[in-house]
């Protein structure tokens, strides 16, 4: 106990963390070396941070300088030299030169190596260093797209001696060298001090992975992350842009989201058939509906950002008549059925029912198939078992994908295979542009797939979080980034009120407690401590029970379902789980009896961290609804007694009846619509911790306080006045009335003071409603308290945490309880005279 | 019959009807997933709009209803039958099992239905039977003490006094002379717990831990919806309002029930 206490005072005076950037993804990546895996996550993290490659893409394609400062192609275009730049390290010391480059580039382009993109370097003959600075490609024959391949994520740069390790200790000449990698949890990145550009202005960075809509929602309302690079519920962004608390970047990814038509069924190899469907979707319907209104209609397969887009949506308009009409043309069987085949996307899913209906209104029926990653990949992408498709095709520049006759989707074009060969030659600026909007023409007359829309990037940031960079590759370049308030290297900590506050009302607590203690009866403190303790024995024997109860092996929930019996074996003696129940009950009561409330199973961190952590919120929080209560139903009761059967009587009795009939999370829910959404008076939840100074943390705690006090106050309401409404007629009454004491004095003086009693003893049992009620309240506003902790401890199977968490949450309700029955007795002696336990 | 009464009695009538109802027919079938008449305000067609998914929330608040009243009715059932016979048997004995009956209750008080849930969802799972049990195992000690607060004086009547010279032991009196006479009581107590139980069971539907979909529930129903509430505030009001005016409605009929059995008491 004392432990936790302690915990609890280093709580009261913790400065404020050092500068981190906490950054969302939506799927953690496999490994963390690009040149070996394929997996966009990994250039996510990496690219541009960890990693760099010669030159980086600009947001329009083209190349621009990294670690080549400068670069020059010969006339005939068969030579690519590059000056390097000078001074650069790895984050190991590797010194960065020519050798180095060459090692690089040798190394992805080989005969059998594993880099994903290795297609993409077949241009080049050979490689020379010369000298450290200056790199020599020979080529074998022209190839205007082999720059920008090079600003790949395949292509970074990578030291010799380190190759083997990438895959999980990347070295790299990167503004941000590796730190640590948690799996299934998170990444950390630290400032490298001895980068060749411009040092990273934060020191560090946390990378976490949350694909769930719901779960990222939260994170981002509870204010877990700072950035959320690709927010996976557009659904929720209205919710989230109407919270001052946050900002949205909102602007078009390197996906191109099709309706991908099986081109060697028939009659979907029928160019009539095909300009049919093209004239059923109505894209604006689609964007709205799949994606509520973010995206970018396309005509054709390329990015709206390129410099050579051209806008073909108006070759393919929203047409049924017209689809009718070719459909009619092709003799399209009316019994034909196609399989729309969906991946376990959001967008997939909507997108999918909604082209479905469309496509059923000019008569062509469709029978949706929902499939999982493994599956579509099995029966769509590899065995082309699939007549139309909804996916978006991430990379960057892929129009390379309709010269490949074995392409997924089966399309076979000697036009087009002429116009990208003519584009492997071209290298002049003018000439691939017109070359590229000639492609993009050809793809759009000949109607070979539904091109829908630009999948849309949203970013989701915290207001006032600048210099996030987003590069061509869709990855985060975070060396620029600066958080808001932290300008300086100490962060500002405004924690001094709080602080000061929080120590005033402990002291004051405790003169109150010694003062109640003196002058309570020893003999009845005595009983009162035994009952006390009884009914916590008997608790933690009702908890433990059920919570062992719990079907499952708790080291195989923590370990995962493929954990190997050795790992589970090794967790279980480790967790003492092999022991008997009465065993691990006795051992847990020892623990607990010396402060230790066991280890949580999901966060790895002694319990009563985590505790010390999130009391700061949850006391203060069914504090102030205490309070709030307390002096809303104070006076309502006081007004309504005045005149019992009055008309202000019967408005307080009215709405007291309503407050006690209304959830308080459905209060929650429409006063953080109407305080933080409507008004914006108020952030919508999430808590800025109290270093951030009294005002804020007040501000944020505000709403759930309000939320928790209302019934509370209604139910005070109701009882203080029935309490004085009895006492009405009482005889000592009269005679203060008689001796001339005003209407108000009588109340205050001599009713209220003897119905305290009853209402002393209903705030007690309230108490512990009100600390139960506060883990709903804070799943409402995402507050960051124990309430929060206990539900992700139920839903993550954490048994340690679970039952620990309840045991002190009904140590403290029993407690307050029987605080509340000592006042009661201080307040009203003739408690005391009648003796025994009430 | 008094205003309260009548209020209380028809609402929360009306409530059980539409609940009965739910289950052989709704305006639109509770599956129906239109995702192009999705969040539709109230209007022709839908007359309280639709939702995320494009369901008719009408029909999804009735069904709402029948669950919700279902588990609150079954949770309240369980504590009334457990916690009464309890109440009357300590009441008859006023021993030293009365006094540890009155210490169990102490500890079960300490546990907030809340709490109970979660421990219960951690053992049995969630789902509508851990939220049945946990506001049900809540109620027995309430029930207990009312029954026994009720029924105690009772034993000092005559005419009990008269049936325990008769030779009746105390099972009997309990069943014929005593429960008769608290029963009002308990009717009353029988209506409070209920809209307190319809409260319990929101709570634990919107955290997770009560019905579990696509069983529809008002608490799924609140918390789906608040993600929303930006683009459709509708749909977390009427949820809401449901509750709101389910529990109002048995807490009226508690009301006037009580201030009809007992007219010398102020109705509160």
């Amino acid at each position: 106990m004392t432990r936790l206490l302690a915990l609890l005072l280093l709580v009261l005076w913790l400065p404020a963390p050092a500068a981190t950037l906490r950054v969302a993804l939506q799927l953690e990546p496999p490994l963390l070396d690009p040149t070996v895996g394929a997996a966009a996550p990994i250039g996510e993290v990496v690219y541009g941070n960890v990693f760099e490659g010669l030159v980086s893409l600009a947001e329009d394609g083209s190349a621009q300088p990294r670690l080549a400062e400068r670069w020059l192609l010969s006339p005939d275009g068969l030579t690519l030299r590059f000056t390097l730049r000078a001074g650069v390290r790895f984050h190991d010391g590797t010194p960065f030169d020519a050798e180095v480059a060459r090692f690089s580039l040798d190394r992805a382009r080989t005969e059998g190596s594993a880099n994903p993109q290795r297609s993409l370097l077949a241009a080049i003959a050979a490689i020379e260093a010369p000298d450290p600075q200056t790199l020599v490609l020979r080529l074998q024959r022209r190839d205007g797209g082999l720059l920008q391949s090079l600003g790949s994520a395949a292509f970074v740069m990578v030291a010799p001696a380190s190759v083997a390790t990438n895959p999980t200790a990347p070295n790299g000449t990167g503004p941000w060298r590796f730190a640590a990698w948690q799996r299934g949890n998170r990444i950390e990145l630290a400032r490298f001090e001895g980068y060749w550009g411009e040092r990273a202005k934060l020191e560090r960075l946390q990378y976490r992975f949350i694909a769930d809509p719901s779960a990222a929602y939260a994170a981002v309302m509870a204010g877990d992350v700072d950035l959320f690079a690709n927010f996976p519920a557009p659904e929720h962004l209205a919710q989230i842009r109407a919270d001052r608390r946050f900002e949205l970047g909102l602007g078009l990814s390197e996906g191109e989201t099709l309706l991908s038509i099986n081109h060697r069924r028939a009659p979907l190899n029928q160019l009539a058939v095909r300009r049919a469907i093209a004239a059923a979707i109505d894209r604006q319907a689609l964007i709205d509906g799949a994606m509520f209104g973010y995206g970018q209609a396309i005509g054709s397969h390329f990015s709206p950002r390129h410099a050579a887009y051209v806008d073909l949506t108006g070759q393919s308009p929203h047409d049924p008549a017209r689809a009718r009409a070719l459909l009619a043309e092709a003799a399209w069987p009316a019994d034909r059925v196609l399989s729309l085949k969906l991946p376990p996307t959001a967008y997939a899913r909507r997108g999918g029912e909604i082209l479905a209906a469309q496509l059923a209104a000019v008569g062509i029926r469709t029978r949706i198939e929902n499939l999982e990653w493994a599956q579509w990949l099995d029966q769509v992408f590899v065995r082309h078992d699939f007549d139309l498709t909804v996916i978006v095709h991430a990379e960057p520049l892929d129009y390379g994908i309709y010269g490949r006759d074995d392409y997924y989707f089966g399309y076979r074009s000697e036009r087009v295979k002429a116009l990208l060969r003519q584009l492997g030659d071209q290298t002049e600026d003018a000439d691939r542009r017109a070359t590229l909007q000639a492609l993009q023409r050809q793809l759009s007359d000949d109607a070979v797939n539904g091109f829908l829309f630009q999948y849309p990037r949203l970013l989701v940031q915290r207001a006032g979080l600048a210099g996030v960079r987003v590069n061509a590759v869709g990855s985060l370049e975070l060396a620029g980034a600066t958080l808001p308030g932290a300008a300086t290297a100490a962060a500002a900590d405004h924690g001094a009120g709080p602080r000061a506050l929080a120590w005033a009302v402990l002291a004051a607590l405790g003169v109150g407690l010694a003062v109640l203690l003196r002058r309570a009866e020893p003999r009845w403190l005595l009983g009162r401590l035994a009952s006390l303790l009884l009914t916590l024995a008997v608790a933690s024997v009702l908890i433990f029970a059920l919570v062992q109860v719990a079907p499952g092996d708790p080291a195989r929930h923590v370990l995962g379902l493929q954990a190997d019996e050795q790992a589970v074996a090794a967790l279980r003696a480790q967790l003492g789980l092999d022991a008997p129940a009465a065993t691990r009950y006795l051992r847990w009561m020892a623990a607990l009896l010396q402060g230790e409330l066991g280890e949580s199973l999901t966060y790895r961190l002694p319990v009563q961290q985590l505790l010390a952590e999130r009391l700061p919120l949850t006391l203060p929080l069914a504090g102030l609804a205490l309070l709030l209560a307390v002096s809303l139903a104070l006076p309502a009761a006081l007004l309504a007694a005045r005149r019992p059967g009055g008309a202000l009587d019967r408005a307080v009795s009215a709405a007291s009846q309503i407050g006690v009939s209304v959830p308080d999370f459905w209060l929650g829910v429409m006063g953080a619509w109407l305080f933080a959404v409507v008004l914006r008076w108020v952030p919508a939840g999430g808590f800025p911790g109290w270093e951030a100074g009294l005002a804020e943390g007040l501000q944020a705690l505000a709403l759930p306080a309000l939320a928790l006090a209302l019934p509370q106050a209604a139910i005070l309401t109701r009882v203080l006045r029935g309490a004085l409404a009895e006492l009405a007629s009482a005889e000592f009454l009269r005679t203060a009335r008689a001796k001339g004491a005003s209407r108000w004095r009588t109340l205050w003086r001599h009713a209220l003071p003897n119905a305290a009693t009853p209402v002393l003893t209903l705030l007690g049992l309230q108490t512990a409603y009100l600390l139960a009620g506060s883990v709903i309240v804070e799943n409402v506003f995402f507050l960051p308290g124990v309430g929060r902790l206990l539900f992700q401890g139920v839903t993550a199977h954490d048994i340690v945490l679970v039952q620990s968490l309840v045991l002190v949450l009904v140590a403290l309700g029993v407690s307050l309880s029987a605080l509340v029955e000592l006042a009661a007795r201080a307040a009203d002696p003739r408690l005391q005279r009648r003796g025994g336990g009430a | 019959m008094n205003r309260r009464l009548l209020a209380g009695a028809l609402l929360a009538g009306a409530f059980t009807a539409l609940a009965l109802l739910s289950l052989v027919w709704t305006p639109a079938p509770l599956d129906l997933i239109d995702i192009t008449a999705r969040l539709q305000p109230p209007g022709a067609g839908h007359w309280l709009g639709t939702d995320h998914l494009g369901r008719d929330l009408l029909s999804l608040l009735m069904r709402g209803a029948a669950t919700s009243l279902g588990v609150a009715a079954l949770a309240v059932s369980l504590g009334a039958l457990v916690g009464v016979p309890l109440g009357l048997w300590a009441a008859a004995r006023a021993s030293w099992l009365d006094e540890l009956l009155m210490r169990g209750n102490d500890i079960v008080f300490a546990f907030p239905p809340l709490l109970l849930a979660v421990l219960l969802s951690t053992a049995l799972g969630p789902g509508a039977v851990s939220a049945i049990l946990a506001v049900g195992v809540f109620n027995i000690p309430v029930f207990a003490r009312v029954a026994r607060g009720l029924a105690l004086p009772l034993w000092q009547r005559d005419f009990v006094l008269a049936a325990r010279m008769a030779g009746k032991g105390q099972g009997r009196i309990s069943r014929e002379h005593v429960l008769p006479n608290v029963a009002g009581g308990l009717v009353v107590q029988l209506s409070l717990q209920l809209s307190l139980a319809l409260l319990a069971e929101t709570g634990l539907s919107y955290i997770g831990l009560g019905t579990q979909p696509p069983q529809p529930s008002w608490g799924r129903m609140l918390a789906d919806a608040q993600t929303l509430t930006a683009l459709a505030p509708t749909l977390a009001l009427f949820p809401g309002l449901a509750v709101a005016l389910a529990v109002l409605a048995f807490h009226l009929l508690a009301d006037g029930l009580r201030e009809r059995l007992d007219p010398h008491r102020e109705a509160r």
